[in-house]
């Protein structure tokens, strides 16, 4: 009988008692939202260094007092210190009907950036987005043409560009180290209707053999299916030979129409 | 839910495969007008032309070889890819009358009908007269119009965009990143990914170990 600490039951248990330390943890730590409890849990000491230092000196009073503790970490890492103002356009722009912009990142441009470059790119872009946002919410409020609304199309373009960029650059990597293109692990199984389908894994805190629900799946085609793949397969083929008969006779038509035409070569 | 106006302009268009397209564009009103759904019409066969065979584009000056002006040349204002179709400038006009109201009988305007691709020819820019044209790769390796009886490359025509800008004469605003940072190289290439690149950056410390996970 194997140990019994990998038993569903224990693991629970187990998961119960690391929750209620960490509430203890985190009540000694500043809580300012949740989401950034996480942050705030990183065991070793992260320095407040670079940067974030100077800043911390000056704006600190913005802040909720931290007492004494040497694990914090200031939420700002740029220059700009508009605060809600960022939500908004520059004030000259308010009441304008069309707002002058410039083309969006092109990926070719974006390659000979840096990650980090990348990185903060992606959050200024961010924001231009969320600005533009709250601008269509508001003209949409007040009835009003919002100005230049090709300017969120554009910022949604170089958003998706900036992030195959560093998807390509990431797979490169993955290529170069192990050889796999895809991230995510695979196979290919079969579905109980009779087809070979790409079977993508996901990720569970306990083993197959422990997975009651998992254990329940048919990876299998069973025997009665079978006469009923053969059918299938027969009116796939049908209908594939139907359709290149319709394209042969329809160019003959079009050739017969069109004598000088010159024939498609797909 | 009803939909709204603008909600029923913005949806995708489906058009059936018997559709007959016009100079309107589906998802208009008047073509809505025209070819309501449901709507089936004598079928128009068009001869099937390549993308890559297409030599007239937009911007370029074309002479008509049949039909009622033929002889004269005029630039391409619009082009027509479902009906090989060519509309230009100021040629091939029929009137009608436009605007009109109950009282008002409508301004007399000259309105241009298509053209078939078969009925235009390019100009040589050498001795100004219609040529057939294919598309060759130079030795540089672009592809080009070139004449089949003189020899003579045919440049692209020079088109207006659409939203007015002129690229030679545009001038950056507050938030538009400057030509030399646009063209700045910072990357360099690492083993790194771009999340552990940032972490250093930042000086994030991740000691944290991943927790043992099953993928199945």
């Amino acid at each position: 009988m194997p140990n019994n600490v990998y038993t569903l039951k224990n693991y629970r248990r187990r998961r119960r008692r690391r929750k209620m330390a960490a509430s203890s943890m985190a009540g000694r730590v500043l809580t300012l939202c949740k989401q950034f409890q996480n942050v705030f849990r990183i065991s070793s000491g992260i320095n407040a260094k670079n940067a974030a230092v100077n800043l911390a000196k000056h704006y600190s009073h913005l802040y909720s007092p931290i007492s004494s503790v040497s694990q914090y970490r200031t939420l700002h890492t740029t220059i700009s210190r508009r605060g809600l103002d960022e939500f908004f356009d520059f004030p000259e722009n308010w009441g304008e009907e069309t707002v002058k912009s410039g083309a969006p990142w092109s990926a070719k441009h974006l390659r000979t950036k840096s990650n980090e470059d990348l990185h903060k790119l992606w959050y200024v872009l961010l924001k231009e987005k969320n600005m533009l946002l709250t601008l269509e919410q508001e003209s949409k409020r007040q009835r009003v043409p919002m100005p230049s609304p090709e300017r969120l199309r554009k910022v949604e373009r170089s958003l998706i560009r900036l992030e195959t960029v560093a998807k390509e650059r990431e797979t490169t990597l993955r290529l170069l180290q192990t050889g796999q293109e895809k991230g995510r692990p695979g196979a290919w199984r079969r579905n109980v209707l009779g087809y070979i389908y790409w079977y993508r894994f996901k990720e569970y805190a306990i083993p197959w053999y422990m997975n009651t629900r998992y254990m329940r799946k048919r990876f299998y085609t069973p025997k009665f299916v079978e006469p009923h793949i053969r059918l299938r397969i027969e009116k796939y083929l049908r209908d594939k030979y139907r359709k290149t008969n319709l394209k042969k006779r329809t160019l003959a038509k079009l050739k017969e129409r069109f004598p000088h035409m010159k024939v498609p070569s797909s | 839910m009803r939909r709204t106006k603008g909600e029923e302009l913005n949806e995708k268009v489906v058009v059936p495969k018997d559709y007959r397209y016009g100079t309107n564009r589906p998802w208009t009103i008047a073509a809505k007008r025209l070819n309501p759904p449901g709507k089936r019409r004598r079928k128009v066969f068009v001869e099937p032309i390549a993308p890559e065979d297409w030599t007239v584009l937009r911007g370029d000056t074309v002479e008509i070889l049949a039909g009622k002006d033929k002889g004269k040349q005029g630039k391409v204002v619009q082009v027509f890819r479902h009906r090989n179709w060519v509309i230009l400038q100021g040629l091939n006009t029929h009137y009608r009358y436009i605007g009109k109201t109950h009282d008002y009988p409508g301004t007399y305007i000259a309105s241009e009908a298509p053209i078939l691709l078969r009925d235009v020819a390019l100009i040589d820019p050498s001795d100004r007269k219609p040529t057939e044209v294919e598309w060759k790769f130079t030795e540089e390796g672009d592809k080009v119009r070139v004449s089949v009886r003189t020899g003579c490359i045919i440049p692209k025509p020079v088109v207006e965009r659409r939203d007015g800008i002129v690229p030679e004469q545009w001038k950056d605003g507050p938030k538009d990143t400057s030509p030399e940072d646009t063209v700045e190289k910072t990357f360099t290439p690492s083993l790194k990914t771009l999340e552990e690149e940032v972490m250093e950056k930042l000086g994030i410390q991740e000691n944290r170990r991943q927790r043992k996970s099953y993928w199945y």
